[in-house]
């Protein structure tokens, strides 16, 4: 066999739960393949193992028909698998020259600034750059141009296996286009393309073959010509789900309601507007990149740059500084409970009230017991075993992390609305249904609930309106039934409706 | 050898509070087998005046390293201001005896918590770099105190400190300041909504803004305490030498940090408590006395610190990253 | 200009104190009444020598994205090993010097880069055990160097303001300058210290490169600390943190960023000299010393102010509130 890559039964678990079961697939010489799935099929696995950031648990990885065993990014590089990594992976200290040639093994160890001037100049310009100057420092490049360097960088190492993962999701479509154009260069030079994207459409487009995922499974493999849109979501989801209609919407009482008026981050997010009434779960339907997260985030006060105008219970938020969006009753769950929420090494009582010590203190000094019954309450209403709050949370499963970063904003008498960005990320099934729970009890009790999601079942099951997102601006906006496919055909495809 | 044997993991039920046993337990397992070693083999070690002198060696340190033990555990990692600190308090300390003692301690602490306080708010609400932000810092007080001294030493007037050096119980006064500081510190610690939010900026800062907790206001409210701190140790400082000169203050920056790292205290913040430190003083304080006693000279009593200080940060760091992965 | 300074502080911060500091210089005889003598050069490129190695040493760690304390306590180490073992050969003395800074900065890079411990902490922790070190080969005391042919060949000047002293310094930036700025490694340095993630996912060898760093800090220290005993004929146990602070201050006027990824060596040289020129000033006007003290300690407050993030989100806000109120 002297296919460019063959990959052989890869499995890989985390902490028990399996990520990756059981993928193979095959990539031939100058072919673009697709790699398709949902969120948590395992599709970042997958190239975090072929590009020598994970070990496989099991499996083979072939590079021209040697197995290889990838134990460091090195080792991936040497055997010529370049990579465009999902998150931005260029320094902005640096010069654009400079980061077209970091990490790349073939760069001479002295620099050749002429020649390599010369190669810069012309991956620049094949991927529209042509007013960018290679010494130009990257932290002077917009978002969507260093991705594009990140893309150059990846395909001007005469690599024989391009891995790019998610190459467009900041990318305008214009960019986009000349993304797919670069890659259909690189191929026909008879380099592999290994392409990894939500955004269907541009699959279809641009790649061959497609190999699609569903719970760390291979399901399917087929040439992209044999297939529409809506199969492949429909191959991607199992089955399609739907919402047959939304919950019968409670009194509106627009002295409780949450009412944002032209939200907007540069570069992020455009003129956001909403007026979310307690009760109701308001979900945030967008991939990477969309705005959904940032719209959270700015509420919170995490974007300093943030204008327009909020307010809640018909009083201002000092949108642009998170104690004072905190003390305006706005309680926030980030994406990322490791780094961005939770206290991991303390233990489960102090973070189910580490948001509220005031309320359980007596001029400023806590009352043991106070917060002792306070975190049971929590706990109990959570769904955590009530005798272990002395364990840090960093010994518990993904799920229970997560009822904790919930708990701990419920039953809270100065928190009126909740926002939660991706609330169920790395959570298992069991824990997925408690999360849910604990949202729709919390609406149910007054709170203004909104999310943010990129999965669908999510979006469907637990929004009563689901507003669909696109590149920083409004797509749609969904009190009634809805079909799966059609927030998906939003969510990769949309336009704004403005 | 029966010395060899003890654990220095021997596993201490885990408390809550996520407390990690670990560290504390480690510092004491190296101080009890420094303690037994000196026991066997120094003959003047068991003795009661030794032990007074280890615990007044331990004082100065000491009240300077408790307040640094709240500024490390907010996740501030250090201030290496605190020697040009104590000396500016010291100074202002003689400079106001003619005012009457009170008056003078008022004033000496309202000096320290003024000078750090306002460091601590650059780091708190700014996220300045606190290592090149007190660096500096050091140096402009220090230029400051040459400036106003005019690089002469200070003398008091009126003396009205001689209290100070009071020795009630054969015990310096400095020593019972160093227990009720230490009691006070860990009482703000474990019981008070300041201590808890510092535990909480310690151990992750962007979770603690992201949840909209008063991460500026906690962190100036460590370093206002640690200013009080090392004021007080320049007053104690001030009233021992009975003047002060520019380089009272010694090295007191560093015997302090090496206090808060000796007893655990992780320097990324978020663990670590007043005992500990306090632990770790007295076993710095130990460990000088010995070699001391044995005749060896400061140096290597100065090496002996860094390489313990060294190994348990190692150690603290080892267990912290395992707990996480 | 303001635009340019914002996206380049790497080399308008040490160009304009260059040229700050310069003019100040060129302008001293106005205060101390004599002519500047070549004499005047020649004192402050030995005060460049003092600080160089040492400022190089800090600011290429820095450069990474690293903090190391523990220089100081090399440059310590090194000038009382020198002394010690060089007595009667001045460049045994050196050899020992430099081998010891390398293994003892090797040993913290492998703390530093194979366990992920911060910088601070254990160069700190080093920084202590060296002065105890160098205290205990010293027995606390000044030595003495007693060949005087070593301490006036390092002196020795050549082209009137140059020493042999100055030369090794300046060769030393001249080298640095190669590495960072014509090969892969100086990339590689700078991006470990922009984004040590992004890094990593693009190919570059941290750990490797961070342990060969703090080797090559632990060296050039030890060496700086070498030549200062050789030039004193004597090696100091305890130089304080008075020579840590100056380099800091050399650094970040050379246009380093405390939070890594931005540098370069020709800053670091016009920031040291910009420092070693101060110093020169401060001896012809006979200012107090306490004077500059104030200087640098105001130069230093700026530039962490400045590099603060904090500071530029609370002006983003203020801005963005501005901005929200007028549309």
């Amino acid at each position: 066999m002297t296919e460019p890559l063959v990959v052989d039964g890869l499995a890989r678990s985390f902490g028990g739960v399996p990520a990756v079961r059981e993928v193979s697939f095959t990539v031939g010489a100058g072919e673009i393949h697709a790699l398709c799935g949902h969120n948590g099929a395992g599709k970042s696995t997958v190239v975090k193992m072929l590009s020598g950031q994970l070990t496989p648990d099991r499996g083979r990885i072939l590079i021209g028909g040697d197995a290889v065993r990838l134990k460091s990014r090195q080792a991936a590089q040497r055997r010529g698998i370049a990579l465009v990594d999902q998150e931005l992976s260029v320094v902005p200290a640096l010069t654009v020259l400079d980061n077209l040639l970091l990490g790349d093994i073939g760069a001479p160890l002295v620099n050749r600034r002429r020649t390599a001037m010369a190669r810069g100049r012309q991956v620049l310009d094949e991927l529209g750059l042509a007013r960018v100057d290679p010494d130009q420092p990257l932290a002077t490049l917009g978002i969507g141009e260093r991705q594009l360097v990140e893309i150059a960088r990846a395909l001007s190492q005469d690599a024989r296996l391009v891995i790019l993962d998610e190459p467009t999701a900041t990318l305008s479509d214009v960019d986009s286009e000349r993304v797919f154009a670069a890659v259909r260069r690189v191929a026909s030079r008879g380099c592999s393309v290994l392409y990894v994207s939500h955004r269907l459409s541009e699959v279809l487009r641009l790649c061959d073959t497609v190999t699609v995922l569903r719970d760390g499974r291979h399901v399917d493999t087929s040439p992209a010509a044999e297939l529409t849109v809506d199969e492949l979501i429909v191959r991607m989801l199992g089955q399609t789900p739907h919402r047959l209609a939304a919950r019968a919407a409670p009194d509106p009482d627009p002295a409780r309601a949450l009412t944002i008026d032209r939200l907007a981050v540069p570069g992020r997010l455009t003129d956001f507007s909403l007026t979310a009434q307690p009760g109701r779960i308001y979900a945030l339907a967008g991939q990477l990149g969309s705005g959904a997260s940032d719209v959270l985030r700015a509420l919170a006060g995490l974007h300093p740059r943030a204008t327009g105008t909020v307010a809640l219970h018909e009083r201002a938020v000092r949108f642009r500084d998170p104690v004072a969006a905190a003390r305006a009753g706005l309680a926030f769950v980030s994406n990322d409970r490791k780094s961005e929420g939770l206290f991991l090494d303390k233990a489960i009582r102090w973070n189910l009230v580490a948001t509220r010590l005031p309320e359980l203190a007596s001029a400023g000094v806590l009352r043991p017991r106070r917060e002792q019954r306070s975190a049971q309450r929590l706990a109990t209403v959570s769904g955590l075993a009530a005798d272990r709050l002395g364990v840090p949370v960093a010994t518990l499963s993904g799920g229970n992390q997560q009822k904790v970063f919930v708990g701990r904003n419920l039953l809270r008498d100065n928190v009126f609305a909740l926002l939660l960005d991706e609330p169920t990320r790395g959570v298992d099934i069991g824990g997925r249904t408690a999360i849910h729970r604990l949202l729709r009890s919390a609406a149910d009790a007054g709170l203004v609930v909104l999310f943010a999601s990129t999965e669908l079942e999510e979006l469907l099951e637990l929004g009563d309106v689901i507003i669909t997102m696109r590149d920083g601006r409004t797509v749609g906006r969904y009190d009634g039934g809805v079909e799966g496919t059609v927030l998906m055909r939003d969510m990769t495809h949309g336009v704004s409706a403005a | 050898m029966t010395t060899s044997e003890v654990s220095p993991a021997t596993s201490v039920p885990q408390r809550d509070g996520g407390r990690r046993p670990g560290p504390l337990a480690i510092v004491l397992g190296v101080a009890a087998l420094a303690v037994l070693v000196a026991a066997v083999t120094t003959q003047r070690f068991l003795t009661l005046d030794n032990a007074r002198a280890i615990l007044a060696s331990a004082a100065f340190t000491g009240i300077t390293a408790i307040g640094a033990t709240l500024v490390m555990i907010a996740g501030s990692v250090v201030s290496l201001a605190a020697s040009q600190t104590a000396t500016v308090a010291a100074m202002v300390f003689l400079a106001t005896q003619q005012w009457g003692l009170g008056v003078a301690i008022v004033v000496a602490l309202a000096c320290g918590v003024a000078l750090t306080a306002v460091q601590g708010a650059v780091i708190g609400f700014w996220t300045a770099n606190p290592i090149v932000l007190t660096i500096a810092a050091g140096f402009a007080i220090g230029g400051l105190a040459t400036w106003f001294s005019g690089g002469t030493p200070v003398y008091a007037k009126v003396p009205a400190f001689d209290v100070l050096n009071a020795v009630p119980l054969g015990l310096p006064l400095a020593v019972y300041v160093l227990l009720v500081i230490t009691v006070l510190a860990q009482w703000i610690l474990r019981r008070t909504t300041a201590g808890r939010q510092l535990y909480l900026v310690g151990e992750n800062r962007a979770a603690a803004r992201a949840a909209g907790l008063p991460v500026g206001r906690v962190t100036v409210l460590a370093w206002a305490f640690f200013g009080a701190c090392i004021a007080v140790t320049g007053v104690f400082l001030a009233s021992f030498t009975t003047s002060a000169n520019t380089s009272l203050g010694g090295n007191l920056t560093l015997d302090a940090i090496a206090a808060v790292l000796a007893g655990g205290t992780a320097i990324a913040g978020g663990n670590g408590s007043a005992l500990r430190t306090l632990g770790g003083a007295v076993l710095l304080s130990v460990i000088s006395d010995v070699l001391l006693l044995r005749g060896f000279s400061t140096g290597a009593q100065i090496l002996v610190k860094g390489v313990l200080v060294l190994a348990v940060v190692v150690t603290v760091h080892l267990r912290s990253a395992r707990g996480r992965r | 200009m303001i635009r340019a300074f914002g996206s380049r502080p790497e080399r308008l911060l040490p160009a304009v104190s260059l040229l700050l500091v310069a003019i100040a210089f060129a302008g001293s005889p106005l205060l101390s009444g004599k002519a500047l003598a070549p004499f005047d050069f020649y004192n402050a490129l030995q005060g460049f020598a003092q600080l160089g190695l040492l400022a190089l040493a800090l600011g290429i760690t820095m450069i990474a994205g690293e903090f190391d304390l523990s220089v100081v306590g090399t440059y310590a180490l090194g000038g009382m090993l020198a002394v010690q073992t060089g007595q009667s050969a001045p460049l045994l003395g050196l050899l020992v010097a430099v081998v010891a800074g390398a293994a003892i900065g090797a040993g913290q890079g492998i703390l530093v880069a194979r366990l992920g411990m911060p910088s601070m902490p254990v160069t700190l922790a080093t920084y202590i055990a060296l002065l105890g070190l160098t205290s205990t080969l010293s027995g606390g005391l000044s030595k003495t160097y007693a060949n005087s042919a070593a301490t006036l060949f390092v002196d020795q000047p050549i082209a009137v303001i140059f020493s042999p002293r100055s030369l090794i310094t300046l060769a030393g930036f001249l080298a640095a300058a190669l590495v960072l700025g014509r090969t892969r490694l100086g990339r590689e340095l700078r991006a470990i210290g922009g984004d040590r993630r992004a890094s990593r996912v693009a190919g570059v060898r941290v750990d490797g490169i961070l342990i060969g760093l703090f080797t090559v800090s632990g060296t050039l220290a030890a060496l700086g600390g070498a030549l200062l005993s050789y030039s004193f004929a004597s090696a100091n146990p305890d130089p304080g943190l008075q020579p840590l602070i100056l380099a800091t201050v050399a650094v970040l006027l050379g246009g380093v960023s405390l939070a890594g990824g931005r540098g370069l060596p020709l800053g670091l040289l016009a920031g040291a000299l910009s420092v070693a020129l101060v110093a020169q000033i401060v001896a012809i006007t006979a200012l107090p010393d306490f004077s500059t003290q104030l200087l640098y300690a105001a130069l230093l407050v700026v530039i962490v102010a400045i590099d603060a993030p904090g500071l530029r989100q609370m002006i983003d806000r203020l801005r963005a509130r501005f901005h929200g109120r007028v549309s």
